[in-house]
């Protein structure tokens, strides 16, 4: 029989889901998967499948869903604000896999604005931990300095400037996969709290976000020792590979951290 | 009130995985939605939802579904298998006949979901084909796949250097391709059904060949007001959008309903 099953689940039978329910031990942490941008839980190439299947192998088990109105779940017609919504929806999941799985802990996944829903549903009860790829990074003064100082040595890049500086006006400040930012000390402050709350994360940045982020010590540029060094975060950075790992062996180098951080910080229970 | 859907699961061990959107009561009329595959099956997972529900609202029952080794459906990408999505085609129409009580089953695909519609039409007992740029000639399809894999490899807009060519061999824009799979669809050339088909054209360009030979045995050809770029390497990750699609659908199908 497929170890998977097709939910349709939630507070207002709203939403659509596939859990991986492999045979395991009351307690072990669940894994929640989280959409990428606006696609459904299949995610880019089918990403999402194959990270909750492999992680079903080693014992998790998994649910990979669509938020509220994403894919194939409606609305649930209530009034709120969409944090809100991520937030309601993240518990409905959390509850369907405490159910068939009886798990009480979890943890999050999500790619690109996957990272950011996972972000704000990291504020939930039982939320463990969370896999943020290609999650916050702000450009700092020592992003500017690595991106720009080589260029200013390069005549061709100054030709490469002033032709896109008469073609475009305005350069947007951040480039964020068109979504918006909320500010940087919002995002540092919050993720003090998560550690402080004993959440353990793992930051994974592809070698797609390079016009966002060009060296892993950006990161403590960014955030600070206190968020960078602590203990309980993992930060890297995949070089060379693009924003949705087209790449089956990005994809093997993806889901190999993915693992090995998910079996160091939440071995499976039994 | 659009009705609501059901997913489900059906086929040997519950291994293939679809969407079932109902209608209240018995539907004298069903339709299969053949997804394409790879990246195009999740590109178009929005505008078959819009499809499905439009048509449920209309009376009509409607069956979207993975194919093995694709989308949610068991079976790892590397398994994909012309024959075996031809058998997950007559699974899921019998589930089809099952869940609505219809008598008559309509298949409908776009890309490689309308080939394999048209391939699967007389065993899976299809009254009539709606075909969205169905790809009638494997051997043109596989050169533009692999051309447009080496193009991705080479995209500055994805890597800062070219990847190297064992890095993105065996593969289709994200995808692992066996060698029996690569095979398999080089040597697809489509033969006309013996039902009424109807092609719905939304390529921008006119391809060489134009639809033969469907078109030959009277297939009716409509052009769709907005074209479909179905291989634009920096929108593998964009919904395809079709604003047209379920009015034209919709319309082909009202002497069925």
């Amino acid at each position: 029989m497929m170890a998977e099953r097709a939910f349709r689940f939630g507070r207002a039978r709203h939403l659509v889901g596939i859990a991986g329910l492999p045979p395991v031990a009351r307690g072990t942490v669940g894994v929640i998967v989280l959409n990428t941008g606006l696609m459904h839980r299949v995610g880019p190439f089918r990403l999402h499948v194959d990270l909750t299947r492999r992680l079903n192998a080693l014992g998790y088990p998994t649910l990979r869903f669509d938020l509220s109105t994403m894919g194939d779940s409606g609305a649930s017609a209530e009034a709120g604000s969409r944090e809100e919504q991520i937030r309601a929806d993240v518990r409905d999941a959390a509850a369907l896999l405490a159910g068939h799985a009886g798990c009480t802990r979890f943890v999050l996944v999500g790619l690109c604005r996957g990272a950011q829903s996972a972000h704000i549903a990291c504020s939930e009860a039982g939320v463990a931990g969370a896999v943020f790829l290609d999650g916050y990074i702000y450009r700092t003064f020592g992003f500017k300095l690595r991106h720009y100082l080589p260029r200013l040595l390069s005549p061709a890049r100054w030709h490469g400037f002033l032709a896109r500086k008469l073609r475009q006006a305005v350069e947007p400040e951040e480039v964020t996969f068109g979504s918006v930012y909320p500010p940087r000390e919002q995002v540092r402050g919050e993720l003090v709290d998560m550690l402080a709350r004993g959440l353990r994360l793992c930051f994974v940045y592809s070698g797609g976000i390079g016009e966002q982020l060009n060296h892993p010590r950006q990161f403590r540029e960014c955030y600070g020792r206190g968020v960078a060094d602590h203990p309980a975060l993992h930060m890297d950075l995949l070089d060379g590979t693009d924003h949705t790992y087209t790449l089956l062996c990005d994809r093997e180098r993806l889901f190999g951290h993915v693992e090995g951080w998910l079996l160091e910080r939440f071995p499976p229970t039994g | 009130m659009t009705p609501a859907s059901e997913p489900c699961q059906f086929g040997r061990d519950g291994a293939l995985i679809g969407m079932y959107h109902g209608v209240a009561g018995h539907a004298p009329v069903g339709m299969l939605l053949c997804p394409p595959l790879g990246q195009m099956l999740l590109r178009t997972h929005r505008v078959y939802r819009q499809l499905a529900s439009g048509l449920a609202a209309r009376g009509i029952g409607v069956l979207r579904f993975d194919y093995h080794g694709t989308g949610d459906s068991a079976g790892d990408s590397l398994a994909l298998d012309w024959q075996h999505c031809l058998a997950d085609i007559r699974s899921a129409a019998a589930e089809l006949r099952v869940r609505s009580g219809c008598a008559t089953v309509v298949g409908f695909g776009a890309q490689l979901g309308g080939s394999l519609a048209l391939a699967g039409a007389a065993t899976t007992g299809f009254a009539r084909l709606i075909l969205w740029d169905p790809v009638l000639d494997g051997a043109r399809h596989v050169a533009e796949l692999d051309a447009g894999q080496e193009a991705l490899r080479n995209d500055p807009l994805h890597y800062a250097r070219p990847r190297g060519v064992e890095e993105a061999a065996g593969q289709w824009l994200g995808f692992p391709v066996s060698a029996q799979w690569r095979a398999q669809l080089a040597g697809w050339r489509a033969e006309p059904a013996r039902v009424p088909t109807l092609i719905l054209d939304s390529r921008p360009e006119p391809v060489a060949g134009g639809w033969s030979p469907l078109a030959e045995a009277g297939a009716r050809v409509l052009a769709m007001p907005v074209s479909t770029d179905w291989s634009d390497l920096h929108r593998l990750e964009h919904a395809i959008l079709a604003p047209d699609l379920l009015r034209m659908v919709g319309a082909a199908l009202e002497p069925a309903a």
